[in-house]
Order: structure tokens, then C-alpha cells, then sequence
């Protein structure tokens, strides 16, 4: 054999062991997997929703709905200002369509009261489209950069929302993403009877909720004593809940705080623990526990990678909420230079905002989003229409800016809650899933076999090369799915059938090829040299043809036929790669040197 | 195996030499696909307007028509009628109920029910339920929002009222909730209501008028918006779309523009003659078989480009031969290959048709009709137009040539000699 064929040789053997190795997690049992396959090669094929069972949902997010309510509220406002502050008493406040508020007075000369002073408190909110002083009549258009933003900040509050809630569930290797404007959720191998609690969990639309923190409660101290005791240098276990407490002073006064609260890694943990406390102990109707997940901290005050839940004990009822926000902007302290968060609170939220937090300065106020507090700063003086949050004092810059960016991003969300339209579902139950593995098994294989069959009898020797190709295109094939932890569908299956089918068609193609060059009379080692150089071209184009359909599948569709789509790409690239120059490497063996070629060849 | 390279023989369909006459009767076949394509129109225009059990142009599945479709399992025999009349009972008017069929013939009774709604809630109910709920203690019914097709409806009320009593209310009059929130500003007291989802409600109106226990299972439900369908709709002529122009390109690219035409024309036969047999036999049309056009679409690329290479190789080489007499003889020299290529596939996806479940099949289904048009048109669809254009752009070429050269050098453009 030439050199380079053995250079091939070591190739081709590489990547062979290197497929195998990579589909090991997939196909051998977990406990007789060697090592080092656990230690390196842990990526493995997942079964698709439509084999395994589970819940495929779209939704979207119904920006009509939250935009129409906003634009309710300030047509109800506006309404208000013109009937208080400026005295207009006849006054018709219509809707039209989404996005427009028509405001018709009686005298026209009223129109005039709709100044530049007052279009400023809204211009964050609201255009002026017309004003006619003749017939008193004012439009007012919705500002179209809100719609976009609602759609964006909904968007992206209702992934992580959903992420949250899914995660709560503990359902394995769930897929959260964004196409569009929609949300994709697929979760994998749930039992049925969970469909229904599920699906309604993850489609509540979040609310954002300010709640005073009762701090220093006689109740949480008791509560506290009666957390089971621990050894305080032993590490804190998964399921252990352990009590805390933190102080603070008021900044004006310098009245001194101090609370007690509990912890835990596991949020379940201390909702069993409270669940279970009982008759005194029993948490008080009026209150209730609200959970925020914390960054551990090291002594130096630097994060560490664990995170915990702390509890804060709740006034339960919110008289503030997301609604009353007009604004949330990420903004920069004036004195020290780091990263804060500002908001603005419409006229009724400013009203109700001040009596709230006039009455409980020095206290803290959460912010609930989706029954989980995302932070809870302390009250420093009354806020009425603007507010600002600054974030720990200690941390690096970068970070707090992140988390500052992350609460605007909540605050702003909340101030139009966008709720969720389920657009389409599929839901598959593991026993479908099952009967559908062992049909789409039993196709495969007698379309393998029949394809097999007769590439022996039509090429015989030359046939047995092509059906080594193919099987090591299947093994490159699903190695490299593996790779991609891609999901093994329905269609994907028929995409692998499909595959088997290019890959058949392309050895024809060369064989055919051969064929007429030894029909010339040429000699084998030039015919088989010959027919593979000819049909190049050929074989290319066809594979280039098959991607770009592939492409474009990929890109269109969702779900099983994306799987589908996956298959056949990766199945178009391995193939060109095996039918072409892998099985031309395995002629050369089988022809034999320039010098010492065989006369004959069994094709 | 010791035989002379010369006289090897091989195991052929196709002997070699073999010149079958395709482009001299190429009228023929065109005509036949004249005709198909012909009732492949005439047979949507039926299925939309002529045929009332059709109704639609294809038989759309959930995903494009919006609406959906649940698969039950029954425990014991059950009739077609019986569960139809026991939907109906329960409010599902339009549903559609068909014995759902293994391949494999196991003693189940599943039942496929589609219906047009995506929630439990029809128009009518909604009018019920803003009635009944129009009164709560002492609060009124201010706004009703419901969407159809949503799974939510949105109260409010002109005070406070506790979501218990809302679930209770809504439970009074037979409608299932899984959870009733307040939503919103407190001084709106807006409430949303999350309705139960369909299956539970119909495996619960089922188990009611059938007797406990009746529904097994539910293996599988699919449940489309109206919007979203329609999306998906328009989602999937635009794949096409793409598919078809980025092909043009490549051809373009990789041949010139004589040949993008014929196989353009090839393709567009190909995807309508397949959607014409999913007309005629109306089977369901769904993202799967938009699926399997997009992948018939590339083999019957595969193919033509297999032809064209050859004939532009032997276009090539053959200078001094009528150009259609090339084509002909280049569609003989690919035949055995192609023969070989679609026949493989065929028998591939017929196994894949008659043992496969469910989207397997579908695709299947729409590969079988595809491989046989797909081969079909790239020998006479594609290759007369190759040379329908051929001529023309050779005639063209020559009206230049004599328009440039002068009267005595006339002759010397003749390129052919037959």
C-alpha cells in the first residue's frame, strides 16, 4: 500500500474509535460505563418529546392585552388631572382602537388645557397626535417605543419567569427559548396526570407586588426557636434550615433594626418547616413568609458559587403593585458612583406609595415578582413618584450593575404585566412515545436491510464497501449527534432513513460511473481512479442541493421537524464524507497498488 | 472474477448501449403532467368548494388549521357514534371523531377527536358565564375579556372580591378552573381565571356519560391557535419559497442560466403533483408533510442535477451533435442510476409507509408520490425545457452573429452539422 494510504488509514481508524467512544453514553447502561468514558464522554442522544413522552408548549406574549390595560390606566389618569387640577368639568374620555385616547371637551377652549406642562408628566408615555381648538377635541396616542418595550421586557421576564417556575418543578433537562416573540418550553418524560398542573403553573401570568417586611417580630423569634438545633460548625446539609439574623440603623435617626429569618439551600425545606409549626406557632393570617434566593458570601464579602434561600416575614397585604411603576431606569449614584436603580410611580401609586412608606421608614420593602422577593431594600425616607434603590454597598462594580440592569428589567415588566397566550401544544404520553420507538425501529430496520441486500447482490464486493461506508456514516452520524446532545425525533428517525438513501444513491452514482470507464476498456486501477474524479462533481452537487433544503427546514420549523432537519444535515455532511473519500480509500485496498492492481473487479 | 476486464460482466438492468428515445416523446409526457397539475387544481377547488364532507382546500392538520386534536384510549369497545353523541352532550358540536388505526392491528379503541376549539370555553359559554358571574355578593361585573382560543378569561369587578369565590362561582355552572388570581392593581379588582385545558375536560365529560373509568388514556393531544396556525401556514409557503430560489441560485452558480429554469420548472411540478395526491387522497396535511415536500424538493434536485451534469459533460464533448440528441443520450447513460436511486428510496420509504405510525407515515406517504415525480420530471420535464432554451438562446446567438458579420463571411457561425 502507498504511504498515504496508511496515513488515511490512522485517519479514518481515529475517527472511528472516536465516534465509538462518544456513542458509549448513549448506548451502554450507566453502570457498566468505564471510567474515563463517565469522566470525558458524558454527552449523549436525547430522545425526543414525540419518543419519550412530555409537553411541547408555545407561548405568546399578549402585548394587545397588556398595552390595552396601560393605556387604560392613563386614560383614567388623565381624565382625573384634567377634572382636579384643572377644573374641567365636561369632558367625554373615549378609547380608540389599541393604542388612542380621544378626549372630546364640551368647551372647546378646554382643549387648550392639555398643555406642554402636562403632556411632559406623560411624555414617556404619550404623543399628541391632534388637537383641534374648534371642535375640542384631543387625540392622544400611546408611544409606540412602549409597545416594543412591553414586548421586549415581557418577553424576556416571562423566560425567566417560566425558567423559575420549571425549575421549582425539578422536571429534568427542561428547554426554555425564545423564538420571536415566543417563548418555547419543552419539557421532557412528565407523567400525564402532571399535564394539567404544570401547564397551569407555568401559564400564570407574574405579578410584581411591594410588601412591607415586619421586622423584629416577636413571631419570627419563636418560630425560630423552634428550628431543630444543629451543631453550628457542622456544614449546612441540602434540606437543614438554619436561622439568621441581621441588623441595621436607620440612616436619619439611627434607630437600630434587628431581624431574625431563616435559611436553607432548599426553598421546600422551610415551607415544610413552617407548614408544620402548629397552633401558637401557626403563621398569623395577616402575614405571611416571602423567600428570596441569596448569593452565599465569603467573610471578605466576596460571592461564593452557593446559593441559599433566606425568609422575610411579610405584611400580606399589597397595596402597591407592578401596575402603579410608570418608569425603571438603571442610574448612577451621584456621590459614590455606583450603579442604582430609579423608578417613577404614577399619581395614584405616588399617593399610595407615600402613606406606605412614610409609616415605615427604616424597615424594608420587598419586591415580589412570582412569589419570590427579588430584592428588598431598606426604606430610607417617605417616596412619593420617584424612588431610587441602591443596590449593596460592597461587590464588584460589574456585577451590581448587572443585577441592577436585571431588577429595572423586573420593575419594568411588572409594570405591565404582558400574561402569557398558549399559541400551541402538544402533549405525548410516555406509552405513545414507546409503540412509536418500536415501529420506527422495526422501518428502519427492514429499509436497512433491503438496502443492503441489494447493493450485495447488484455490486457484490464493491457493494459490501458501500454498506461498510454506510454503517460507518450511521456511526459518524449519531456520534455527532451525541456531540450535539441533539433530540432523536420521529422525523429525525426518517431523516436517518433518508440518509441511508443519499448514501446509496451517491455509491450508484460512482459505481455506475466505474462501470462505463471499465466498459471503455480501461484498466481497473484507472477506471476506479476515473469514476470517482467524474462523479464528484455529481455527488457534491446533489449533497449541496439536499443541505440547502435542509437549511431552510432548519430555520422554519419547530420541534420534531427541526429534529428532522438536524438529521439530515449532519447525515448530508458525514455521507460526502464516507461514500466519497472513505469508500475510495477502501477501493485502493481492494484494487491494490498502481503496480500490482488487480485485472478484475467484482462491481 | 478471472475475466477479462473487456467482457466483465455486471449485473444490470440497464445494458449498456441501451438508447431509449425520451425527448422525441416528450410531448406526451408534458401533456400527462399538464393533466395532473390540471387536476391537482381542479381537485382543491373541489375539496374547498364541491365536496361538503372536504371542506377544505387540503386536509390541514392541527397545526395549520388551528384547533386540536386528541388521541384517547378507551378501556373497553366504544362506539364511533356513542363517543360523538357523548361530546356533543358535553358541548363539542364540531367534533370530529375517527377510529385511530395501528398499522400493527392491536386490540385498542382509540379514538382521534378533533375539535375547532383550543379551550374549554365556546362563544356561547362565554356569554353564559359573563351572565351568571354578572353579580358577585355585592360587586359587579364590570369588564369581560375573553380571547377565543385562550385559555384565560379576565374579570373585573367594581369591588373586591376573593378568587374562592369566583373559582366556586365558575365551578357552579360547570366550568373547571385550575386557578383564579387577582390581577393587576388592587383598586381594579381584576381577576384571571385559568380554564382547565381540553383534554381534561373532555376525558372528564367522557368518563361522565360513558361511565367512570371508560377513557384509559390520553396519549397524545396537539392543540394549535387560530393565529398560530395561520402563521404556520404562511411559515411554510415561505420555506418553499426559499427553498426553490436558493436552489436557482446554486444552479445558476454551478451551471449556467440555461439550466436553472428546467429545473426550477422540475421542482414546482414535483411540490404540486404532491400536494395534488394529498388533494386527492385528502390525507392529512400537516408540518410534517410541508416537511417531506421541502425534502422531496431536494432529491428531485439530486436528480436532475445528476442529469444535467451529464449532459453538460457531454455537451461539452459531443460539439458537433444536435443538442437534444445529447440530452437523450446523456438521460440513457444516467438511467440505470437513477432507476437504482429512486427505486432504493421507494422501497425505503414504502416500508417506512406501511409500518410506520403516525408522522412517519404522513412522510412517507408524501416521499413515495414525490420520488416517482421527482424522477419523472428531471427526464422529461426538466431536460425539453433544457433544450427549449437551449435553441432558443442558439437561435439568439446566431440572429447576433449574422447581424454582426458581414454578407460574404455569412456562413462561418454555423456551429451544427447533422
Amino acid at each position: 500500500m502507498e504511504r498515504a494510504w496508511w496515513w488515511k488509514a490512522a485517519l479514518y481508524g481515529f475517527v472511528t474509535v472516536v465516534a465509538v467512544l462518544y456513542l458509549v453514553p448513549t448506548l451502554v447502561p450507566e453502570e457498566k460505563q468505564p471510567s474515563f468514558i463517565k469522566s470525558h464522554f458524558q454527552k449523549r442522544i436525547q430522545l425526543g418529546l414525540d419518543l419519550q413522552g412530555g409537553l411541547h408548549l408555545v407561548y405568546e406574549v399578549n402585548v394587545d392585552k397588556a398595552v390595552s390595560d396601560k393605556v387604560d390606566r392613563l386614560s383614567s389618569d388623565i381624565e382625573d388631572r384634567l377634572r382636579r387640577d384643572k377644573a374641567v368639568t365636561e369632558l367625554n374620555v373615549t378609547r380608540e382602537g389599541r393604542d388612542d385616547i380621544i378626549l372630546t371637551f364640551k368647551n372647546p377652549a378646554d382643549a387648550a388645557k392639555v398643555d406642554e406642562a402636562l403632556l411632559k408628566e406623560y411624555r414617556n408615555s404619550l404623543d399628541l397626535v391632534d388637537r383641534n381648538p374648534a371642535t375640542g377635541v384631543v387625540r392622544l396616542r400611546l408611544d409606540p417605543d412602549q409597545v416594543e418595550e412591553v414586548r421586549d421586557y415581557a418577553l424576556r421576564q416571562g423566560i425567566e419567569t417560566i425558567r423559575g417556575r420549571v425549575d421549582k418543578l425539578g422536571v429534568a433537562e427542561p428547554i426554555i427559548i425564545k423564538k420571536g416573540s415566543d417563548i418555547i418550553v419543552e419539557l421532557p418524560g412528565l407523567k400525564p396526570s402532571d399535564f394539567e398542573r404544570i401547564k397551569s403553573i407555568i401559564g400564570r401570568t407574574a405579578q410584581l407586588e411591594f410588601k412591607i417586611v415586619d421586622d423584629g417580630s416577636e413571631y419570627m423569634k419563636k418560630a425560630a426557636g423552634a428550628v431543630p438545633k444543629r451543631d453550628p460548625k457542622a456544614t449546612l446539609q441540602p434540606t437543614d434550615v438554619d436561622v439568621g439574623t441581621e441588623a441595621w440603623n436607620e440612616e436619619d435617626s439611627g434607630k437600630s433594626h434587628e431581624d431574625v429569618y431563616l435559611r436553607s439551600k432548599s426553598r421546600e425545606a422551610i415551607e415544610k418547616f413552617f407548614a408544620g409549626l402548629t397552633g401558637e406557632l401557626a403563621l398569623p393570617s395577616d402575614h405571611e413568609i416571602g423567600y428570596e434566593e441569596m448569593q452565599g458570601r465569603g467573610e471578605d464579602g466576596e460571592q461564593t458559587p452557593d446559593r441559599y434561600w433566606r425568609t422575610y416575614y411579610l405584611h400580606r397585604r399589597a397595596a402597591l403593585t407592578g401596575e402603579y411603576l410608570s418608569n425603571a431606569d438603571q442610574t448612577w449614584d451621584q456621590n459614590t458612583g455606583r450603579p442604582e436603580v430609579s423608578f417613577e410611580f404614577d399619581r395614584q401609586g405616588a399617593a399610595i406609595s407615600e402613606r406606605m412608606t412614610g409609616d415605615n421608614i427604616g424597615r424594608k420593602m420587598a419586591i415580589l415578582l412570582d412569589e419570590k422577593i427579588t430584592s428588598a431594600p431598606v426604606i430610607k425616607s417617605r417616596i412619593g413618584a420617584r424612588g431610587r434603590i441602591t443596590l449593596g454597598s460592597f461587590g464588584d462594580p460589574f456585577q451590581l450593575q448587572q443585577e441592577a440592569k436585571d431588577l429595572v428589567a423586573v420593575l419594568r415588566s411588572g409594570a405591565l404585566p404582558a400574561p402569557l397566550r398558549k399559541t400551541f401544544e402538544t402533549q405525548v404520553g410516555p406509552t405513545m412515545g414507546r409503540d412509536s420507538i418500536e415501529k420506527a425501529k422495526l422501518s428502519m430496520y427492514i429499509g436497512a436491510a433491503a438496502v443492503i441486500l441489494f447493493m450485495l447482490i447488484y455490486y457484490r464486493v464493491s457493494g459490501l464497501i458501500a454498506v461498510i461506508a454506510m454503517l460507518l456514516n450511521m456511526l459518524y452520524m449519531l456520534a455527532i449527534l451525541a456531540g450535539f446532545e441533539a433530540s432523536l425525533t420521529l422525523p429525525g428517525i426518517a431523516g436517518l432513513v433518508l440518509t441511508v438513501g443519499m448514501a446509496v444513491d451517491a455509491n450508484i452514482i460512482i459505481y455506475e460511473r466505474i462501470r462505463e470507464e471499465l466498459r471503455l476498456g480501461k484498466s481497473v486501477r484507472t477506471a476506479v481512479d476515473a469514476g470517482f474524479a467524474r462523479a464528484f462533481w455529481t455527488v457534491f452537487d446533489a449533497h449541496v442541493t439536499n443541505f440547502v433544503a435542509g437549511v431552510v427546514l432548519y430555520s422554519y420549523g419547530s420541534g420534531p421537524i427541526r429534529g428532522f432537519a438536524v438529521t439530515l444535515l449532519v447525515g448530508i455532511i458525514t455521507n460526502l464524507f464516507t461514500s466519497y473519500w472513505l469508500s475510495h480509500w477502501m477501493f485502493d485496498a481492494v484494487v491494490g497498488r498502481r503496480g500490482v492492481a488487480k485485472a478484475t473487479l467484482s462491481i | 472474477m478471472a475475466v477479462q476486464n473487456q467482457e466483465q460482466k455486471f449485473f444490470e438492468i440497464i445494458k449498456p448501449g441501451t438508447n431509449y428515445e425520451f425527448i422525441g416523446r416528450s410531448k406526451y409526457w408534458i401533456g400527462l403532467s399538464v393533466v395532473l397539475t390540471a387536476i391537482t387544481i381542479v381537485m382543491l377547488f373541489l375539496n374547498a368548494y364541491v365536496i361538503k364532507s372536504r371542506g377544505h382546500w387540503l386536509n390541514w392538520g392541527v397545526d395549520f388549521r388551528g384547533g386540536s386534536e386528541i388521541l384517547i384510549e378507551f378501556s373497553r369497545a366504544v362506539d364511533v357514534s356513542d363517543v360523538r353523541k357523548a361530546l356533543a352532550e358535553s358541548g363539542f358540536h364540531d367534533a370530529d371523531v375517527v377510529k385511530y388505526e395501528e398499522p400493527t392491528g392491536q386490540k385498542k379503541w382509540n379514538y382521534l377527536v378533533r375539535v375547532g376549539a383550543v379551550s374549554v370555553v365556546s362563544e356561547q359559554q362565554a356569554k353564559q358565564i359573563r351572565e351568571s358571574l354578572a353579580k358577585i355578593g355585592d360587586a359587579s361585573l364590570k369588564r369581560f375579556e375573553w380571547s377565543e382560543g385562550g385559555d384565560k378569561i379576565y374579570l373585573r369587578y367594581d369591588r373586591t372580591v376573593e378568587p374562592s369565590v369566583l373559582g366556586n362561582s365558575l365551578k357552579a355552572i360547570g366550568v373547571n378552573t385550575t386557578q383564579v388570581q387577582a390581577f393587576g392593581r388592587p383598586d381594579e379588582h381584576t381577576y384571571e381565571v385559568t380554564l382547565v385545558g381540553l383534554d381534561t375536560e373532555i376525558r372528564r365529560s367522557l368518563d361522565q356519560r360513558l361511565g367512570a373509568g371508560a377513557v384509559s388514556a390520553i396519549p397524545k393531544v396537539e392543540s394549535v391557535g387560530a393565529k398560530a396556525g395561520n402563521q404556520l401556514k404562511a411559515d411554510g409557503a415561505k420555506s418553499l419559497l426559499y427553498a426553490i430560489l436558493l436552489i436557482m441560485v446554486y444552479v445558476a452558480f454551478r451551471f449556467d442560466l440555461r439550466y436553472g429554469p428546467g429545473t426550477v420548472i422540475a421542482l414546482l411540478h414535483d411540490a404540486v403533483i404532491t400536494i395534488g395526491a394529498f388533494a386527492v387522497t385528502y390525507k392529512e396535511f400537516s408540518l410534517t408533510t410541508v416537511a417531506a415536500v421541502l425534502t422531496i424538493i431536494g432529491f428531485s434536485m439530486n436528480d436532475t442535477i445528476v442529469v444535467f451534469d451529464r449532459i453538460r459533460e457531454n455537451a461539452a464533448r459531443l460539439r458537433d451533435r444536435r443538442f437534444d440528441r445529447v440530452v437523450n443520450q446523456s438521460i440513457n447513460k444516467t438511467l440505470s442510476r437513477t432507476i437504482l436511486t429512486s427505486a432504493t428510496v421507494f422501497f425505503v420509504t414504502l416500508a417506512m409507509n406501511l409500518l410506520g405510525v403516525g408522522v412517519i407515515r404522513d412522510f412517507a406517504f408524501a416521499m413515495n408520490v414525490g420520488v416517482i415525480v421527482g424522477t419523472y420530471s428531471s427526464i422529461f420535464i426538466a431536460s425539453p425545457v433544457l433544450i427549449w432554451l437551449n435553441d432558443k438562446y442558439a437561435a439568439t446567438q446566431r440572429k447576433q452573429q449574422n447581424r454582426q458579420a458581414r454578407r460574404p463571411q455569412r456562413d462561418e457561425g454555423e456551429p451544427e452539422g447533422v
